[in-house]
């Protein structure tokens, strides 16, 4: 495979390096990260997403771009609204998985000496793990409800204060979802969920603040040294998952009646304007909105751990929320001409520049909140969206360290209680429903969450802020 | 009965048999025993499950899918099928198992959906083979 070094951070597969591909792969890595990302198949997926009909600018690669399906996690692509197709494979299973950071008033102190009462009570407050089951029951009307407002549902009815949907992407919810474009069978699988984590490489995480790295941005996140803060990662459950299943099948079916032939089946996709393409918008934007109203329960209940532990006066108050598995109708200029744009963003987040009218008024000086999990014992980074981003990615970033190890190979020769008492030497409690689900999320199945921020950052895509340390990990 | 397939994010499986009734019907237990510890499920209730596609390889995303949807929204664990009608455009099965119960049946990992990734269901000179990859 042709791979052309750009420059330090920037490599190219030209787009006549296979029939079929419509414009060219650009991948952000190192020297170091490329020679990983070449071990699996993720550049030949990125050219197969090249190869989608209607494709604007070029298929992008992050630094933590692994193989996923389709598409590979990592990967950007934005088509054209009028003339582009829409691929639920572009999206994934997990609609609007994503993370939320949500900052409180106590430090690291204050939360070390209570961690053990800390994890367990949220252990018991926050339902994750296999088949977990939230204790919200809803109605019919009520979960349509939530389909169409998202996180401002659940502040509606209590779920959380005003500002939290705020300062959450798009206000918490989409605009333009249809609950009656989810199937009854989407709605009988997610109904249980809301307010739950679920199991895999989701969990929540209580951090400290080890590093600011930009003083004035750090500032208006309301953060600063030694504070804890908590990261909650998760999607829309079996919602999302069987509305992508639904999708896929309806449009493997009507993929030929539009004449669209593709080199990998999960790529189906169908143009943005069909009756098919629209119907999945709508029912991806309804996901997305319960992916939202379910991270706001979360971190209601959150809520209520910490005052149950601290006290009344125990501020918990929401930086930002990102998704890093969806598909949405952008304006970006592209060769110098303004384009209405569907940018596909599978494991990647979006990071607008400073300025944009879609950041909350209180960030738009230091750009749109960027938030990357690392793996469990490592560290977290908080960073803000560049205009070099708009310009080059359809402002899109990175969305995580990227895994190395297959969750069989993490497994392979480990033993759980060895890897929670490592952790725990570095001052890291985890807390999991199962053994599995520590062994699975060993910091070693990832890749080195440092040195995909140092390629963003130094490429120019999104600024610094602030690292944040683990001290606590609940999860499936 | 089934070999798993290691892959970067997510966890799949190869299947064999003689017979594409025999084929789908492994493929369902495989991905059920992916999914929880099957040894303690007795067969004390059966549940009726069809799928339809437009060849093999959806069809059998399709039926996987609808196990996926029993188990998920169900509670049901099946540990055996059994293929009454198979065609590349329609399955007719019962599977047989129990609800599940926490106390008993350990949970191994929650499945999102399946995948057409690396998909093969095909015929070869020794029998009926398939691969499957799932996305957890």
């Amino acid at each position: 495979m042709q791979l052309i070094a750009l420059d330090e951070y920037r490599f190219r597969i030209p787009r006549d390096e296979r029939r079929g591909m419509r414009t060219d792969v650009i991948i952000y890595a190192s020297k170091e990260l490329i020679e990983q990302i070449r071990k699996d198949q993720s550049l030949e997926q990125a050219m197969n997403v090249a190869t989608l009909p209607g494709i604007v600018g070029h298929s992008l690669a992050m630094p933590d771009i692994h193989q996923g399906y389709g598409f590979p996690i990592g990967g950007v692509a934005a088509t054209d609204i009028q003339d582009g197709v829409v691929s639920p494979g572009g999206v994934g299973f997990d609609i609007n998985c994503g993370v939320r950071l949500v900052r409180t008033n106590l430090t690291r102190d204050e939360v070390r000496q209570r961690l053990r009462e800390v994890v367990n009570q949220l252990f018991r407050d926050i339902p994750c793990g296999t088949g977990s089951e939230g204790p919200i029951r809803l109605s019919n009307a009520q979960l349509d409800q939530v389909l169409v407002e998202g996180a401002r549902w659940a502040v509606r009815q209590g779920y959380g204060v005003e500002r939290d949907a705020e300062f959450a992407e798009e206000g918490g919810g989409l605009p333009g979802a249809d609950p009656d474009k989810v199937s009854a069978k989407a709605k009988e699988r997610g109904r249980p969920q809301l307010g739950t984590v679920g199991s895999g490489n989701h969990f929540l995480e209580v951090q400290w603040v080890e590093q600011i790295h930009d003083e004035e941005a750090a500032r208006a996140l309301g953060l600063e040294l030694n504070q804890v803060a908590v990261l909650i990662h998760c999607g829309s459950r079996a919602l999302g998952h069987q509305v992508c299943t639904d999708y896929l099948a309806e449009m493997g079916v009507a993929m030929k009646r539009y004449n669209i032939t593709l080199p990998d089946r999960q790529l189906a996709c169908v143009p943005i304007q069909s009756p098919e393409g629209q119907a999945y918008l709508a029912a991806m934007r309804a996901s997305a909105n319960f992916a939202w109203a379910n991270r706001q329960v979360i971190m209601h209940f959150l809520r209520g751990s910490l005052e149950k532990l601290f006290g009344k006066n125990v501020r918990v108050d929401l930086v930002y929320d990102v998704a890093h598995n969806i598909a949405k109708e952008e304006a970006h200029v592209v060769d110098g001409q303004k384009r209405r744009v569907l940018v596909h963003r599978k494991g990647a987040t979006r990071a607008f520049p400073p300025g944009h009218r879609e950041i909350p008024a209180a960030y738009r000086q230091i750009g749109q909140p960027v938030l990357i999990p690392g793996s469990m014992g490592t560290a977290s980074w908080v960073l803000v969206g560049t205009e070099r981003a708009m310009k080059e990615t359809f402002g899109s970033v990175c969305h995580g360290a990227g895994r190395l190890m297959s969750r069989t190979a993490a497994k392979k020769g480990r033993n759980a209680r060895e890897v929670q008492e490592r952790l725990e030497q570095q001052g890291i409690l985890v807390r999991s429903e199962t053994r599995d689900g520590i062994l699975e999320e060993v910091p070693e199945a990832y890749k080195n969450v440092d040195q995909v921020i140092e390629v963003v950052h130094a490429a120019g895509l999104a600024r610094k802020v602030a690292r944040l340390r683990p001290m606590a990990v609940i999860k499936g | 009965m089934f070999e798993v397939i290691e892959h970067t994010a997510d966890i799949g499986f190869r299947v064999r048999a003689a017979t594409p009734a025999e084929l789908f019907a492994r493929a369902g237990e495989a991905l059920m025993s992916l999914a929880f510890e099957l040894d303690n499920v007795e067969p004390r209730q059966s549940c009726d499950l069809s799928a339809t596609g437009w060849d093999w390889e959806s069809l059998m995303v399709n039926w996987l899918s609808e196990v996926l949807f029993v188990l998920d929204a169900q509670r049901l664990l099946l540990r055996r099928f059994e293929v009454a009608r198979i065609s590349p455009e329609a399955i007719e099965a019962r599977g047989y198992g129990e609800p599940c119960n926490p106390q008993r049946h350990r949970a191994k990992l929650v499945i999102k959906g399946v995948t057409y990734h690396q998909l093969a269901v095909e015929q070869r000179s020794e029998g009926w083979y398939a691969q499957v990859i799932l996305d957890i």
